[in-house]
């Protein structure tokens, strides 16, 4: 390891850098990587240490985006020995450099969860010297927080592409989540953008950890006290806009992830130009926030709502419509089903109804067992009638007379998302515009 | 026509599972037993008021009977809706209990929305069910000279009881106090004791003596929630959508300093 001289050099700088600026500077270095879910692990403390996870995740503050701050999100290091076009840390840019030791990763940590302001660690990190390097170090930290310190909060931790088996393995029996991200949807783009990467050594971890994951469950059937691999399932994250892939490519992707590896969540994340690379796509309008969030509605529609990318795009049709959310989409595309009757149909049929949501569905269903539901009850169970009014009858009656015609609903319901509340605030806010958001295509 | 009686309850768990055990003692059918929380400011003619005091059988047996026939969900979420500062909570489960026992629909009651005191039951065990989630998520603690760590909030419905199991559960080895100042209750934690609720105390002073190291935490913690924002992406309408001013004014990163 011809590296291992700098390491005496940085112990020489390391001392000079406060805890402050590190954390400045790795938070920083963190902060594109969307995944921020403390969910999917849920865990009583033992009462002789610190810490305890909650099914549904519990996020302790929202930044000035709006995202939630829920996991001390860090790298270890910035350091790193790749060059991937779209990424802050890359060798090739001049940025300060800093990286924690395992003791101060673990001092943060449990400081910040002993006052309530996280609910575990969110550990990535940049590779110093090697993979290997780069993931024994993880290890040792997590293996510290959880004996040392009796940490028992949620802890997600980076799967390093290319680490040694072995040092996977270990990472996954300390953590409740593990990751490792695609980066870009396809091969041709992973080389174009990440030189360093391949697709090979992102799903070979991937695989791995799913196997962990299977082989652990069969373990815990037989011995309840079997130490847990992953409780909360491991997730990945795609770039979005940097490259020139559909939608339907993207969530083709998505979907063969739930299949084939048994994915908890996959997560989109808006290409934010940080770099200025000739490879990569200029933004003027800003990251394509609207597309990145048609895509995590989309991804919704997979994981709960039993739709399949199929029956969402085509290759004809490879782009979801920024106007209208999928699942209406879907159902101005397919009036031939509609309108349902609420007191009869099932509870899949129910889900495609736009304006009824998982919740509202289970609630008809519940109610429909003391009497027929009236359009006032369905008000209080929560479904948003604005929307759901052309798709459905109570009593065989249609709460206004009005046309089921796709034109026209689809003008109804565009005129109400452009005048919602909710995606306004997401998208128009901060003066950005529909018109100013220019998709790279 | 029967006289419409009116029992005023106490606002508490106890004062109302006591107007329910009274109510049902009457033995004379519910359409004209009313529950009430506190003094009616304008008196109906015709009706006649009782003042029920809590007794504690009578609210063991009534939380007895509500487990076992409604189920344990049910139970908390009638315990939640008494968390609230709704003034017709108390009619709201007495009817909605009714609704389960005499009417038998048991432990599925609460999926009956179709009965508005069930109705209401639900929405306001949500709203309260919602402060709690979020009270887990946004109580700040401070760390006080003696290691104590001390949490000031201010919620709208009474939910320091609900809270005290979760944090106990996460951190049974830390001595720690939550203070809700707008009901002037401290629920305490003793390390690795059993949680109690203390009231009528002398509310917390202003100035707690912190810890030397809580002002360097407090700022490390804040310029994180900084930073890990992306510039690109700002949008305070949304922030302030996801965690309400109301929150805020009690959590470090937001305290101007």
């Amino acid at each position: 390891m011809e590296n291992r001289k700098d390491t005496a050099m940085e112990m020489r700088i390391a001392p000079a850098m406060s805890l402050m600026d590190k954390l400045n500077i790795l938070a920083d270095a963190a902060k594109y990587d969307v995944s921020c879910s403390s969910s999917g692990s849920s865990r009583r403390g033992d009462g002789k240490g610190i810490g305890n996870t909650v099914a549904a995740g519990l996020c302790h503050s929202f930044a000035a985006d709006g995202r939630c701050i829920s996991l001390l999100k860090i790298l270890f290091t910035n350091e790193c020995i790749f060059d991937c076009k779209y990424c802050m840390n890359r060798r090739s840019n001049d940025v300060p450099r800093a990286s924690f030791t395992p003791d101060e990763v673990c001092e943060l940590t449990m400081e910040f969860y002993r006052r309530n302001y996280i609910e575990g660690l969110f550990l990535s990190s940049g590779i110093l010297y090697s993979p290997d390097y780069t993931m024994e170090l993880i290890c040792q930290t997590l293996y510290k927080l959880r004996t040392v310190h009796r940490f028992q909060g949620y802890i997600h931790v980076k799967a390093i592409p290319g680490a040694d088996a072995a040092l996977i393995q270990r990472a996954g029996f300390l953590a409740d989540r593990m990751s490792v991200n695609l980066e870009l949807p396809t091969a041709e783009s992973l080389q174009k953008l990440a030189p360093n990467k391949h697709r090979k050594t992102i799903l070979r971890p991937m695989k791995q950890i799913q196997n962990g994951i299977a082989q652990n469950r069969d373990e815990l059937v037989l011995y309840d006290h079997a130490p847990r691999f992953c409780e909360a399932g491991q997730s990945t994250q795609m770039i979005i806009g940097a490259t020139p892939e559909s939608d339907y490519q993207v969530m083709a992707v998505a979907e063969s992830l739930y299949q084939k590896f048994a994915l908890k969540r996959v997560y989109y994340s808006a290409f934010v130009n940080v770099n200025e690379d000739k490879d990569l796509p200029a933004l003027p309008g800003g990251p394509p926030l609207l597309r990145e969030h048609r895509l995590y509605q989309a991804d919704w529609l997979l994981r709960f709502y039993d739709f399949t990318v199929d029956e969402l795009l085509t290759e004809d049709r490879p782009n979801f419509n920024m106007m209208i959310d999928p699942k209406a989409d879907w159902a101005v595309r397919h009036l031939e089903l509609f309108p349902v009757e609420i007191n009869r149909a099932d509870y899949r049929m129910l889900l495609r109804v736009p304006g009824i949501g998982v919740k509202s569905a289970r609630r008809i269903i519940n109610a429909r067992r003391f009497g027929r539901l009236h359009f006032e009850d369905l008000k209080k169970i929560g479904v948003v009638l604005k929307r759901a009014l052309y798709f459905i009858t109570c009593n065989g009656k249609m709460m206004y007379p009005t046309k089921i015609e796709e034109n026209y609903i689809v003008r109804n319901l565009t005129y109400q998302s452009l005048a919602s509340r909710k995606e306004k605030q997401l998208f128009a806010a901060d003066g950005m515009q529909y018109e100013q958001m220019s998709l790279p295509l | 026509m029967p006289e419409e009686k009116y029992l005023i309850c106490e606002d508490s768990i106890e004062g109302v599972f006591t107007g329910i055990y009274d109510a049902y003692a009457f033995r004379e059918g519910h359409e004209h037993l009313h529950i009430q929380i506190g003094e009616e400011e304008n008196l109906r003619l015709f009706a006649s008021y009782l003042y029920i005091t809590p007794d504690l059988v009578k609210t063991r047996k009534v939380a007895e009977t509500i487990q076992k026939r409604l189920g344990a969900d049910t139970y908390m979420s009638i315990c939640r809706a008494l968390a609230t500062e709704d003034t017709e909570k108390g009619q709201a489960v007495y009817q909605t209990v009714v609704d389960g026992i005499t009417r038998g629909s048991g432990r599925r009651v609460l999926e009956n929305s179709m009965n508005p005191h069930v109705d209401a039951v639900f929405r306001l065990s949500r709203c309260a069910a919602n402060e709690i989630h979020r009270l887990m998520e946004f109580v700040r603690f401070q760390e006080l000279e003696q290691g104590i760590l001390y949490s000031k909030i201010g919620p709208k419905c009474n939910i320091v009881s609900f809270l005290m199991p979760h944090f106990a559960d996460r951190l049974p080895l830390e001595n720690f106090v939550i203070y809700d100042e707008k009901r002037d209750l401290y629920g305490v934690h003793p390390a690795g004791k059993a949680w109690y609720l203390v009231s009528g105390m002398e509310p917390a002073p202003e100035s707690l003596q912190l810890s030397e190291q809580e002002a360097q935490y407090q700022e490390l913690f804040t310029m994180f929630c900084q930073t890990i924002a992306i510039k690109e992406r700002k949008n305070l309408k949304l922030q302030q959508q996801m965690l309400p001013l109301r929150f805020q004014e009690y959590m470090v990163e937001f305290v101007k300093k």
